[in-house]
């Protein structure tokens, strides 16, 4: 093995930043004579205070993993499925990058549309507009989908953010719904943890919802066990109890800080004056007045009023005549969750948010709110789950506690910090996508995951199994025939598996970009080997909660073998097929170099991976730091200040009514109406948030009697790092790891014993497993932890090991959030013993 | 004579033919900047990337790092500016 240019003979450590998960916590490498001998936290680096996940500590098994491809691979073997040797070959750059140019270039000429891509390497997301310089629109994958679907673009809606967490610093009660935050999973877990002890340590009460005793529901003060896809009910049912019964919420935050006081008609818009301007009701004048004309302490923030022969009522009245059915015994029916907790836990919350009171930081005095509600994944990446994020956070604006002390806080996508924008009537301009603009609408469509009937979704890669199979029936006019995978595993991540195997038989070819073999590269025509994270270059600042900065991914050794950065295999393939001058133009818009033009990429000269970071570091942080600067002191990571995390938006409304939601979904009725088409689903385009089933619950009365769900701990991402034999071992070794979990009560009622082989049967597939039976599971639950979800892997330990999920799942729009296109991550089963 | 420096993106720099160029105007505003660019089909740039007054949803202009709203192509320009144009690509994934 070669030395590294950089790195002296005796032992060294290198700084650069963690590429296990997307998040990238900065780390420091010990090298001794060209070989990375241990990886641990930088403790200079202020976003993981020197701490590392299991993952982190792992990254050397990936970088020296005996299975790794390290050097490019055609397939010799016509024939693909299941289980079908590819029979690889190693071949030269040349000859690989010489094939895809040859059968990527013949389907660009013909219609470009007809590539599909899978692309799933977050840390490179100035490398996802590939496909489209290639002029392709389709999108194939769901792996931040099953996350992100429904969370981002409320987030983005609300305050700018593209992500959220409570104040660790400051909050005093933390509501945790199906979220790993600071426990296991989410945001920059590694600081978030030490964030969390430290919070713990100074009282911090923490009440945790999910189905499974998850590390933040055993570490809780509280864990409450719920049915999945049903915390929004519990929710629900708490906002009933604050405004219904205990009449305690923050006022003067809805009615000086949102829309909340603005006039609702009964058609559901808001009223709005000649000049167009949003109304409120005056107390003053006993009439609706512009809403920059009322003097804010005249402003009513409830009430119905008549007004030349209509009746409008405030937006927050409107939200509180429709929860006034949402009783905590009506909630308690769905959630499987007492009434009395219900209203024991929102009387808590209540009382600890401390309504009314401020704080002064750096001399500057604000409302102080140290109660708040977090979320993820698991509560919200459901069928509604446009409900559930706007659910979570209305109920937290009733305290008052968005982006101030102590509570709910927007987290940025990256260093560029929120999207703030003035928007209509004084309210922060909605911004459901940060990733892409929305296409608009088009029929037919050119997108095969139906992007463009999505005005504020992100990418519903999951109803690629729908569209591609049945093309007709949503109008699209060609199939795709071509497909590039980069480091995503569509037959692990999408639902239905038996329908992916089916689209991908029809790929005339296939190429993958990835660093080790999976379920999906083994269908590939050809391999092209990328180098790990400890090879390669990077900035990287991704959903920083405490901080902002970029941290410089650099290799530490010698590539391993004969592996390329991404980068340069998509610019090489870019060059051949004659668009590389169009590849460096998008990467002028992605990179931000179009707002400053000294930095802007020639395109028509080639740019390296260093220059291209290099180019990047100056045009944020200056010409004295570009990558040279990086190379030497690793980040640039800084806390951010009060005034970036608090109320960045200054005195711009946040929205309470979401009237931009209703008002697209009657512009996309209309727009389906006049192409013909009548039965595309659009009812979860509402202003406000209420209770409906989703068809996971309605699953439930054809006989499905359980739920499923999977979940996944601090030793893994996604599923790549279940192939890894360190974190595999240590998986083995946790009985939550070791099998399909079901609770003692279930259990012997259906007669399983630990050990006992089980299957599990939704309307979409079934999977089978073996049955571990734990406490710590709602007796209506079977649990399959993502880290025994592959069915694939080159390691013979884990060959096999355990359960494919995603086989559970559905990928049709039954089973996807209608307004967002986030798709239901849990289903029903039957359940019987084999 | 003011002149403002023209970066073009993708397929306005296929309008253009260049991808950088000063360009020194008589009259300050950037529609007529627009005006004043002739591309390859014979029109101007504004002909190509305005309709009815306001700049097309397809593609942006950024004057000194500020992304123009579509009905602000009278702003004026004082000489010295950096004007970006670009085709927007709505089709990058993510999720």
């Amino acid at each position: 093995m070669a030395v590294a240019q950089s790195v002296p003979a005796e032992s060294n450590w290198i700084p650069s930043t963690c590429g296990m998960c997307l998040h990238g916590c900065g780390i420091r490498v010990q090298v001794r004579d060209g070989v990375a001998l241990k990886i641990e936290g930088d403790p200079t680096n202020p976003d993981n205070l020197g701490k590392l996940c299991p993952k982190g500590n792992a990254g050397l098994s990936r970088l020296y993993d005996s299975t790794r491809v390290l050097k490019p691979m055609k397939r010799t073997n016509p024939r693909k499925g299941p289980g079908i040797d590819p029979k690889w070959v190693e071949i030269s750059w040349d000859e690989a990058y010489g094939t895809v140019a040859r059968e990527l270039g013949k389907v660009r000429a013909d219609d470009p549309r007809k590539l599909l891509c899978a692309i799933g390497d977050f840390q490179r997301i100035l490398l996802w507009g590939w496909p489209a310089v290639f002029g392709s629109p389709n999108f194939f994958t769901s792996l931040g989908n099953y996350c992100g679907g429904s969370y981002h673009p409320v987030n983005g809606s609300v305050d700018g953010s593209f992500a959220a967490i409570n104040d660790y610093d400051r909050c005093n009660y933390w509501i945790q719904i199906g979220s790993g935050d600071g426990f296991s999973s989410h945001l920059h877990l590694s600081g978030s943890a030490k964030r969390m002890a430290d919070a713990r340590m100074r009282g911090m009460r923490v009440v945790t919802l999910d189905p499974r005793m998850s590390v933040a529901a055993a570490k809780a003060d509280e864990w409450i066990p719920t049915l999945p896809g049903t915390d929004r009910a519990f929710v629900l049912g708490m906002a009933h109890v604050l405004i219904h019964e205990l009449k305690q919420y923050d006022r003067e935050f809805l009615r000086d800080r949102t829309n909340a006081p603005y006039l609702v008609k009964e058609d559901g818009y808001l009223l709005r004056d000649d000049e167009g301007r949003a109304m409120v009701w005056d107390m003053q004048l006993a009439a609706p007045q512009p809403w920059n004309a009322a003097a804010p302490a005249d402003m009513a923030l409830e009430g119905a009023y008549e007004f030349a022969g209509m009746r409008v009522r405030t937006g927050f009245q409107v939200w509180a005549d429709q929860l006034r059915d949402h009783t905590p015994e009506r909630m308690s029916e769905i959630c499987t969750v007492s009434a009395e907790t219900i209203r024991r836990i929102a009387r808590e919350f209540v009382e600890a948010a401390q309504i009314g009171a401020t704080v002064e930081i750096e001399g500057k005095t604000y409302p102080f709110r140290p109660a708040a509600l977090n979320y993820y994944r698991g509560s919200q990446s459901h069928a509604n789950g446009l409900f559930d994020n706007l659910t979570y956070k209305m109920f937290n604006m009733l305290v008052g506690n968005i982006d101030v002390p102590g509570g709910h806080l927007g987290v940025p996508l990256d260093h560029r910090g929120f999207f703030i924008h003035e928007g209509e009537d004084g309210v922060l301009k909605p911004e459901p996508h940060q990733l892409h603009p929305a296409p608009p609408f088009k029929y037919p469509p050119d997108s095969t995951h139906l992007m463009e009937w999505f005005p504020i979704g992100f990418d519903a890669g999951q109803l690629n199994t729908e569209t591609l199979l049945e093309p007709e029936r949503f109008g699209l006019n060609y199939s795709p025939e071509v497909m590039l995978m980069y480091h995503s595993n569509p037959l692990w991540n999408l639902p239905e598996t038996d329908k992916v195997e089916k689209i991908m038989a029809r790929m005339k070819f296939v190429v993958a970009i990835d660093i080790q073999r999976t379920e999906s590269t083994e269908w590939a025509d050809v391999f092209l080997p990328d180098h790990t994270y400890l090879e390669s270059y990077l900035l990287n600042c991704l959903e920083p909660p405490a901080v902002t900065g970029h941290s410089l991914r650099q290799p530490v050794v010698e590539p391993v073998g004969d592996t390329k950065d991404a980068y340069e295999i998509l610019t090489e393939i870019a060059e051949r097929l004659g668009f590389r001058d169009d590849w460096n133009d998008l990467l002028n818009v992605v990179t931000g170099f179009t707002a400053n033009p000294k930095y802007l990429l020639d395109p028509e000269k080639r740019y390296g991976v260093e220059e291209l970071w290099d180019r990047y570091a100056r045009s944020i942080y200056g010409d004295d730091k570009g990558l040279d600067w990086f190379k030497e002191h690793g980040h640039a990571v800084r806390y951010r200040t009060p005034e970036e995390t608090y109320m960045p938006y200054g005195k711009l409304r946040i929205p309470f009514y979401f009237e931009f939601i209703k008002r697209l979904g009657d512009e996309m009725q209309q727009k389906f109406e006049q192409v013909g088409m009548k039965d595309w689903p659009l009812d979860n385009y509402q202003p406000l948030p209420f209770w409906k089933n989703s068809q996971v619950i309605e699953d439930g009365k054809a006989g499905y009697r359980f739920y499923a769900i999977t979940f996944k701990e601090s030793l893994h991402t996604f599923a790549d790092t279940v192939v890894m034999p360190w974190l595999s071992e240590v998986s083995e070794k946790d009985a939550i790891h070791g099998g399909i979990l079901v609770n003692p009560i279930t259990a012997e009622n259906l007669g399983i014993q630990t050990g006992s082989r089980i299957r599990l049967t939704s309307p979409a597939g079934s999977i089978e497993g073996q049955a571990q039976v734990v406490e710590g599971i709602h007796p209506e639950v079977f649990g399959v932890s993502n880290a025994i979800t592959r069915h694939f892997v080159t390691n013979d330990r884990q060959k096999q090991r355990g359960s494919h999920f995603n086989r559970l799942l559905t990928g049709s729009m039954r089973y996807t959030d209608s307004a967002t296109g986030g798709l239901e991550s849990s289903a029903r089963v039957r359940v019987e013993k084999i | 004579m003011p002149a403002a420096n023209i970066s073009a993106l993708g397929a306005t720099r296929k309008m253009l033919g260049f991808s950088r160029r000063r360009v020194e105007f008589e009259r300050a505003t950037v529609a007529e900047l627009l005006r004043s660019l002739g591309t390859v089909d014979g029109r101007s740039l504004y002909d190509n990337l305005v309709c009815e007054g306001r700049l097309r949803g397809d593609f942006a202009i950024v004057v000194n790092g500020l992304s123009l709203k579509s009905d602000q192509l009278n702003k004026p320009l004082q000489g010295g500016e950096e004007v970006v144009t670009m085709a927007i690509l709505r089709h990058l994934h993510g999720g």
